[in-house]
């Protein structure tokens, strides 16, 4: 079964082995929606919204913003400072981090109702369930292409950052980062993401200091070239006999 | 299938070559640095050509075809700098693959990364869209979903 729906400023796409009755789905939309409706700062009236304003104080704010901002801010010290929950001027923002946040959750849904597949959200995918599912990884010269393709095992999950589109959460430093474009490989996606996020914005000077730290495969797209780490899953060459 | 079979197959044929300290490429084919012949890397990189002069005729180590030992590799240039590297061959099968040299631009010797090496596109990773199920990207917003590889997934259906 496969479906998509849009959510968070972006696509949510489901596909699965079996089909997933309209309750469970509506359940993985209500996931989205309402972190959507916690986090976003494009709508006036949540939470982080009136944070940007100075209108709620984080003491009065939700535990759920706390939560997470206070997790946020752990990602920062341990990246380095390289994934930041602020804007250049100073507010709360956590885009960066929540996508991958609301996806996890909503995939614990589609797990409970015992189905395999994959969970992608605006091009962040994680493999539940069972078995290893194909997923491919955008070229960022050629977007009309893959530029890797790779099975992703159940419990795993992929993040790819850019510093050609979008990129509204990576601030730092993007107009020198040689980095085009991450992807990394965790076994959950708030890692994958927040260091996906957290390379492209270092540039590739930075990328063993970052991840020496952590148990993740990553593929990095340079201006010079390639770059992966050595348990990056490719396919076995074919040898000559 | 001998040892030298393998280790001049896998040099000729331009498929990967992994070079992190300890990372057997028979088994784990893992790693990174391709030296291949595609040249899509090297920059006037005159070895791992295809002619199959560069598995034979830079071996050193060994005298005999699979014997085991090492055997290695010209240095070829990679746009991360100049890279050698050296099989090991122990019972007929590739044990290591060692990087020997990895120099930058300036001709410093570097130690090459434990976390991230270059490796040659064509050579090292699949991309067959065709076998995917999901497509992994830069984040998009909704409106640059519509023009994306997994809009085109997702509305075929599969």
């Amino acid at each position: 079964m496969r479906t998509a729906f849009e959510t968070m400023g972006t696509v949510v796409s489901v596909a699965t082995d079996a089909d997933v009755s309209p309750r469970v789905l509506d359940a993985v939309r209500q996931v989205f929606a309402e972190y959507d409706e916690t986090f976003s700062l494009y709508r006036p009236e949540s939470p982080l919204s009136a944070l940007a304003r100075g209108e709620l104080t984080l003491e009065a704010a939700p535990a759920v913003v706390r939560d997470e901002y206070a997790r946020a801010l752990e990602w920062r010290t341990r990246t380095h400072g390289w994934f930041t929950p602020h804007r250049p001027d100073g507010v709360i923002d956590l885009s960066g981090s929540i996508k991958a946040v609301a996806t996890d959750a909503a995939r614990g849904l589609l797990e409970q109702a015992g189905v395999c597949g994959l969970l992608g959200a605006g091009g962040d995918i994680m493999a539940f369930g069972e078995g290893v599912h194909p997923v491919g990884i955008v070229d960022p010269r050629d977007r009309a292409r893959l530029l890797a393709d790779l099975g992703l095992p159940a419990g795993r999950a992929i993040a790819t950052s850019g510093s050609a589109e979008r990129g509204d959460h990576i601030w730092s430093r993007l107009g020198t980062t040689d980095v085009l474009q991450a992807s990394v490989i965790a076994d959950d996606i708030v890692t994958a993401d927040v260091l996906a996020t957290a390379l492209v914005a270092a540039g590739s000077s930075a990328l063993d200091d970052l991840l020496a730290a952590f148990d993740v495969d990553a593929l990095i797209v340079t201006r010079e070239g390639l770059l992966a780490t050595r348990h990056w899953p490719v396919r076995e060459p074919a040898v000559p006999a | 299938m001998s040892a030298r079979a393998i280790v001049g197959g896998i040099l000729t044929s331009g498929a990967i070559l992994g070079i992190a300290t300890g990372v057997g490429v028979a088994a784990h084919p893992s790693v990174s640095v391709g030296v291949g012949t595609t040249g899509t890397i090297g920059t006037g990189a005159s070895s791992g050509s295809s002619s199959g002069s560069s598995g034979s005729g830079s071996t050193s180590g060994s005298s005999g075809s699979g014997a085991d030992g090492s055997y290695t590799g010209q240095s070829v240039n990679t746009p991360f700098g100049s890279v050698q590297v050296q099989v090991t061959v122990s019972g007929g099968k590739i044990a290591d693959v060692t990087a020997l040299h990895l120099t930058d631009a300036d001709g410093r010797s570097r130690q090459i990364s434990d976390y991230a090496a270059p490796i040659l596109h064509d050579e090292v990773l699949s991309a067959q869209s065709a076998n995917v199920q999901m497509v992994g990207g830069a984040t998009y917003t909704s409106e640059g979903y519509l023009m994306s590889l997994q809009s085109a997934l997702d509305q075929a259906g599969l």
